[in-house]
């Protein structure tokens, strides 16, 4: 686990307009996984993909850390056992979708976006395809740490188009990597650093369409006393009033400082780490 | 739900469903029968996901009702639009026939006259839509059907489309429109007008005519970036029959700017009339009176001369076309370059570790500040993974150091003792009239063995593969290649210098600084100038590194064959050899310092062409002297002709022979009497003119050597003999190396080097990851 103390939160909201809710969120402290995923497509099953997602993962997760699942030897050998547990629950989540979007005309075509972060000691791992975002606040600071998987994203990498320009393009909902389309689909894996205040969002489409990145930095520094299941609500709730016009789901994540364990905890951590 | 098979046999519209014909993210197409009218037709089913959608459904039957107002005979009727137990649907006339797509996978080459024709109808329907405000957004050749009488036919105008589009915000991984054939200003996501469809139809006319996609790419993403990006390509490359003019006006098509494509579909039809007819009034005039008809091929295919002619005839539109293609496509992708995206800054602060090995994203400092970088490891901006993980702990390594380093140094001691022992039993086999390699080679051309030879040379092999076997160990994987230049040198001391004792470094101090020991020092320098040279992507360091060693390579390579005779000044090939050697080493590094890697061969070359001018300026001076020496010796030595008596024998003896190649070489070279001697006379008749015109001039142990050259010089002549001459010098500083080893101890300094360097190779191995380096 961690050497820092970390909270979750999660919010999910249908927005004003949609008719159904495709996105799906799973935190968990016990595992220390934050996840968004953003349904999409089939007759109606995008909320089917995405529920399938977050749960392949965490599921997944738990069982490698239970070791009632192994990682094939041959799996990326060369990535640290994190990276490999990430990469492998990602992997089997597209399967998972893959082979149930075969399974039946109503789920065809179905697919979702993913975007999770995995803890471990002082690093974090973010698997990400899609166009869900994967935010870091530190020191007052906000940077999108992923890049959006959109063919408007891929052209202003490549100088085609301006990132204004792209935000009102009309190709911004093409995307161009999701879960369950292919049988096989390459993840961006991202490991970075944590340190202590740093506060991370991890969000649907739907969230940064109604905030612009200043304004979720603002806000988040703003409540920043705040608890941040409250903070998280107020992020929703504020880009539900200013667009709306999709799903929005957020997972807030704040990296505290390690408690003092009393000498009981203390004893119950290392015993369930032995186990 | 939209199941295809619950739908079959039901009665929509009073159609009842017979089969499904195809299926898309969209809806599902159905072939029908039509009970009233008793009539095969087509329906097509809205996705019912999209029949949530109420503006979408508001624009599905508008622009189902315009499309069913466009009455043309190149565009599938519609009947009849709607919604029935809960499905939107839009009843078709069913075009038997097959798609544009299929009959030029069936055919492989259409004519132009025929491709002409069918995109003449495809025009003339587009052009009715387009008057109608009604945007088509994907024409490409399978949306294209051509009935059984061969008219074609406009499919499936892009309804659902529009209306995904205008969703806006319903994710998909499908972009409207086909990735081979898109607009770039619908690629790009931008507001588009009926001049999108004019590109398609350029490009999927450059398909149908040459067979190949205008672009192509690895992924969709590249097909489209490429239609974006790219210039316009040439059909008329592909296709040697295509005419200029056409050519031309499907690059026109495929502007990249609208506003430099036709305006109107009309315009385009109108243009392609106008063309045929004025070619067709050419190929009438050429051909006489026979009219030909522009729908066969052959018309078109008149000659190559003739096509020619028609793109020069046209040569002030063609000028037109290219100024407005140079004009649409260079200022474009200037502009697109200074758009660079401030994405990348963004996410630089973490290091990626994607699945396949991506390069890694070199981090920002914003994210984290100076004082808090003790507590944060922040990757180093080479560093890949690696680097983030946990550092080896200290005491591994020193544990690794003092076990392997030992075992490394041992083991190479011991192949160096091995193959020297070897090379002193070989040394009996040498010689000292036979060259460098021909005594190394004396051992195996023997025939014979020495006590312990046979012995020595099995545990030599054992070494050989021990060597081998021992890059398998991670810390010594790096070093096979130096203990294996470190076993030849051993041989070579042993075979050379037999009477020096393993390892004897007793006098070595004294000669650091001569010609042997430069050119044990070049050995080294050069070897690991090459192996940067013959690097990609080489780092700053490893440029700043290789530029320093070749400089200092030259630098020993001048060194290491500098004689005590002054290189020949007054000959202009000697300057010129100079000037090139520094020309080269020059080149060698500005190509090692230049950023664009060019090639990896080219500083290699200009290097070892570097060394090899500065050796041959060096020996300039021994061989002008040599020659001069032999040109005096031949002037004074007064060489006798032979008689016909000599001549007569040699000449009966090649009879008899059947003409040797010496016998040749004397019917046409100066006949001088010495040739028609035999060898050891030939010998003993040049001593006594040696002794007697050189005596006092020429040091006695320079006799064979001269002699030599001279017996040369009478059989084949000057320059067969200055090329001698030429190699003599060359290799003169080596053979010099060999004989004052046995002083200096050259070639024990030699191992010493290549052993230090092996251990330093060991060290590494064990310190830095390959990745690391």
């Amino acid at each position: 686990m961690s050497t820092f103390d970390i909270e979750f939160a999660a919010v999910t909201d249908i927005g004003k307009i949609r008719e159904k809710n495709e996105d799906n969120v799973l935190i968990s402290s016990d595992l220390g996984l934050g996840v968004v995923a953003d349904g999409m497509g089939g007759h109606s099953a995008g909320e089917i993909a995405s529920s399938i997602a977050v749960s392949v993962l965490a599921e997944t997760i738990r069982k490698i850390n239970t070791e009632t699942l192994k990682i094939p030897e041959t799996f990326l050998p060369k990535l640290a056992p994190t990276e490999r547990k990430l990469l492998m629950a990602a992997n089997l989540a597209n399967a998972a979708i893959y082979s149930t979007a075969q399974s039946s005309e109503i789920y065809k075509m179905m697919g979702t976006t993913l975007t999770g972060v995995l803890f471990d000691k002082d690093c974090a791992i973010a698997v990400h395809v899609g166009d869900s975002r994967l935010y870091l606040l530190r020191d007052g600071k906000i940077i999108q740490i992923t890049t959006d998987h959109s063919l408007a994203m891929e052209h202003v990498r490549r100088g085609l188009l301006s990132k204004a320009d792209a935000d009102k393009s009309k190709i911004q909902n093409v995307l161009t990597r999701a879960m369950g389309i292919k049988k096989n689909i390459e993840f961006d894996l991202l490991k970075f650093p944590i340190k202590e205040g740093d506060v991370m969002v991890l969000c649907s489409d739907g969230l940064y369409k109604g905030l612009t990145e200043e304004a979720i930095a603002e806000l988040l520094t703003q409540d920043k006393d705040f608890p941040i299941v409250k903070t998280c609500k107020h992020l929703v709730r504020q880009s539900n009033e200013k667009d709306g016009q999709d799903n929005i789901s957020a997972v807030l994540i704040k990296i505290l400082p390690a408690q003092k364990l009393t000498f009981g905890q203390r004893m119950r951590r290392f015993f369930r780490r032995n186990k | 739900m939209l199941d295809g098979q619950s739908l079959v046999g039901k009665e929509i519209s009073g159609c009842e469903i017979l089969t499904k014909v195809a299926e898309g993210g969209m809806g599902a197409v159905f072939k029908a029968r039509h009970k009233a009218l008793n009539r095969i037709v087509c329906v097509k089913i809205l996705s019912p996901s999209l029949a949530n959608d109420k503006k979408a459904v508001s624009l599905f039957l508008t622009e189902a009702r315009a499309i069913a107002e466009l009455d043309h005979p190149n565009i599938v009727n519609v009947y009849n639009v709607g919604k029935e137990q809960g499905y939107y649907f839009i009843v078709m006339s069913f075009v038997e026939g097959q798609t544009l797509s299929a009959m030029l996978k069936k055919e492989r080459v259409l004519p132009i006259g025929r491709v002409l024709d069918l995109f003449d109808g495809v025009l003339k329907g587009l052009s009715v839509a387009h008057e109608k405000g009604i945007i088509h957004r994907d024409i490409k050749p399978s949306n294209i059907l051509i009935t059984p009488e061969g008219s074609p036919k406009i499919v499936d105008f892009g309804i659902a489309k529009k209306v995904d589009k205008e969703k806006g915000s319903t994710k998909t991984t499908e972009l409207a429109g086909t990735a081979y054939f898109i607009a770039p200003e619908q690629a790009l996501g931008k507001d588009i007008d009926t001049r999108a469809d004019l590109y398609s139809i350029g490009a999927s006319m450059y398909y149908v005519l040459t067979g190949h996609f205008p672009y192509n790419g690895k992924n969709t993403i590249e097909i489209i970036q490429k239609h974006i990006n790219e210039p316009v390509p040439n059909p008329a490359k592909l296709r040697s029959d295509l005419p200029g003019w056409l050519g031309l006006t499907i690059q026109k098509l495929m502007s990249k700017n609208p506003d430099d494509r036709f305006s109107t579909a009309k315009e385009v039809y109108m243009h392609f009339a106008k063309m045929r007819a004025e070619e067709q009034l050419r190929v009438k005039n050429m051909h006489g009176r026979a009219t030909v008809d522009l729908g066969v091929e052959s018309a078109l295919k008149i000659s190559n001369e003739q096509a020619l002619s028609t793109t020069s005839k046209n040569l002030p539109a063609s000028e037109a076309y290219r100024a407005a293609l140079a004009k649409q496509t260079q200022p474009g992708r200037s502009k697109q370059v200074t758009q660079m995206p401030k994405l990348d800054d963004l996410a630089a602060a973490v290091a990626e570790v994607p699945p396949k090995s991506a390069p890694p994203l070199a981090p920002t400092m914003e994210l984290v500040p100076e004082k808090n970088l003790q507590q944060t490891t922040v990757p180093a901006p080479t560093a890949t993974v690696s680097a983030i993980r946990e550092p080896k702990p200290i005491a591994k390594i020193i544990a690794k150091l003092l076990i392997l380093l030992p075992v490394f140094l041992g083991f190479s001691a011991l192949v160096g003792y091995v193959f020297f022992s070897l090379g002193q039993i070989c040394s009996a086999y040498v010689s000292d009239s036979a060259g460098f390699f021909s005594n190394l080679l004396a051992p195996l051309m023997a025939g014979k063995t020495l006590p312990n030879q046979l012995f020595y040379s099995a545990l030599a092999l054992v070494m050989l593969a021990a060597i081998f076997a021992s890059s398998a160990i991670k810390a010594f994987a790096r070093t096979t290649a130096m203990l294996l230049a470190l076993a030849f040198a051993s041989y070579l001391a042993g075979v050379f210098t037999p009477e020096i004792k393993f390892f004897d470094a007793s006098n070595m101090f004294n000669y650091l600084f001569s010609p042997e020991y430069y050119l044990c020092y070049l050995v080294p320098a050069a070897a690991w100038t090459v192996s940067l040279c013959w690097r990609l992507n080489r780092k700053l360091t490893e440029r700043v590194l290789a530029m320093a060693l070749i400089i200092l390579s030259c630098t020993l390579a001048y060194c290491a064959s500098s004689l005590t005779i002054l290189p020949d000044l007054n000959a202009l090939s000697t300057k010129i050899l100079f000037a090139g050697a520094v020309l080269f080493a020059l080149l060698a590094v500005y190509y090692i310092s230049a950023k664009a890697e060019r090639s990896i061969i080219l500083p290699t070359i200009c290097f070892l062409v570097a060394l090899s001018c500065f050796w041959l300026y060096n020996i300039s001076g021994l061989a002008t002297r040599t020659q001069t020496t032999l040109n005096t010796l031949v002037s004074v030595i007064p060489m006798p002709d032979a008689d016909a008596a000599q001549k007569e024998s040699a000449q009966s003896q090649d009879d008899y022979l059947n003409i040797s190649r010496p016998g040749i070489f004397k019917a046409i070279g100066s006949s001088k009497a010495i040739n028609f001697l035999p060898e050891e006379k030939k010998d003993a008749m040049l001593t006594e003119y040696l002794d007697q015109y050189a005596g006092e001039l020429l040091p006695q142990e320079q006799y064979p050597f001269f002699i030599h050259l001279l017996k040369t010089y009478y059989l084949y002549g000057p320059s067969k003999t200055s090329l001698k001459i030429w190699d003599y010098a060359a290799s003169y500083p080596v053979e010099n190396f060999n004989k004052n080893a046995q002083t200096n101890n050259a070639y024990f300094f030699l191992v010493m080097l290549l052993f230090t360097m092996a251990a330093l190779n060991c060290v590494g191995g064990i310190l830095f990851k390959e990745d690391d380096l």
